[in-house]
């Protein structure tokens, strides 16, 4: 698929936007509301999340042949990687899209979120790179 | 201030995007992928440089092959040349390019993303600019310089676990699970586990 560089600007822009509105009109950006999910008191975003897996199994079946294969392998960082990643996720309340939503919702606070994600995603280059090693596969890249 | 989105508007809203993203731009959603590239801008740059000046180098070389071509059999051997060559350099310049999306490129996306809760957040009434994240964060974690301390270190650990594991929410948990792959569906049940975990931890604590 070639695409025009300009035109490739405009794609991701437009889901960028796209995903930041439906994400906070969802509610993903609101702490409370995510904790509450956390802790099984309202599982209504839940729900999408897991609504929003199933219509796109269903929607991307037909092409699955021709979706490339992305890399996601199963390689020794994948579960304490995602360990992690849970742990920071229910203090913070940010994944590596809701830190943008949140600031976009006013929360100045996720400052230090956005600087806490730049600096793991940097350490972990750094470490990786001198003791892991190992294939991380990769996404979307 | 509007409702959220009820439980099947949101599954709609946010598959949506998951499907159009392969439509648009050929693969599936990744938003960790993004933060790899813009942190690590410096390697993509000169891999953009590499590829820009393979593609370059190609250039010579057919000129000079066909310099030589000229000089050994005249002008009329270079027609039926041309369609064979024209064939080949075109496709293979196209999947390089289609492979290569530059950095600057998923900045835009993360930027945008910003803009988009900008725009939900101001359209729903909910914006308001606020020193911490919310009530029930500020209850767990106290003060003001210890919401922003936990902030910062939730941050590295969200950075650092997401690229370790290869995925996050968007990669693994949608694109991965809708997808079914192994990794992925083992990725998401771990981040949740341990994020469920950790809030019934910190609600106890309330």
């Amino acid at each position: 698929m070639k695409q025009s560089m300009s035109k490739q600007y405009l794609f991701y822009a437009f889901l960028g936007l796209a995903m930041g509105f439906v994400v906070a009109r969802i509610g993903f950006a609101d702490y409370d509301e995510l904790h509450k999910m956390f802790i099984f008191a309202d599982l209504r975003m839940l729900y999408s999340f897991a609504g929003a897996v199933i219509l796109s199994m269903l929607i991307l079946a037909p092409f699955s042949k021709k979706i490339p294969r992305q890399n996601k392998i199963f390689q020794p960082g994948t579960i304490p990687g995602s360990m992690l990643f849970g742990f920071g996720w229910a203090v913070s309340g940010a994944c590596p899209s809701l830190v943008f939503v949140q600031l976009g919702a006013g929360k100045l606070a996720a400052v230090f979120t956005l600087v806490g994600i730049f600096i793991g995603v940097l350490l972990h280059k750094k470490i990786h790179a001198r003791f892991f090693r190992w294939d991380t596969g990769s996404c979307g890249v | 201030m509007l409702e959220y989105w009820p439980w099947w508007a949101g599954a709609i809203g946010l598959a949506g995007i998951a499907v159009l993203n392969y439509f648009l731009v050929g693969r599936l959603l990744g938003v960790s992928g993004s933060w790899a590239k813009v942190v690590g801008w410096k390697d993509d740059q000169a891999r953009s440089a590499e590829l820009k000046s393979l593609a370059e180098d190609k250039g010579e070389m057919e000129d000079a092959l066909l310099a030589e071509t000229l000089a050994e059999f005249g002008e009329e051997s270079l027609d039926e040349l041309k369609d064979d060559a024209d064939i080949d350099t075109s496709t293979e310049h196209t999947v390089k390019a289609a492979q290569h999306t530059p950095w600057t490129v998923h900045l835009v996306f993360l930027v945008f993303m910003f803009v988009g809760g900008l725009l939900a957040a101001i359209t729903s009434g909910n914006f308001q600019v606020e020193l911490t994240l919310s009530p029930v964060h500020s209850q767990i974690f106290g003060d003001n310089w210890e919401v922003w301390l936990a902030l910062l270190f939730g941050g590295v650990m969200v950075g650092f676990g997401t690229q370790m594991a290869g995925g996050c929410t968007s990669g693994h948990g949608l694109s991965g699970c809708a997808r079914l792959i192994p990794a992925s569906l083992v990725a998401t049940m771990t981040f949740m586990a341990s994020a469920i975990v950790l809030s019934f931890l910190m609600e106890a604590t309330l």
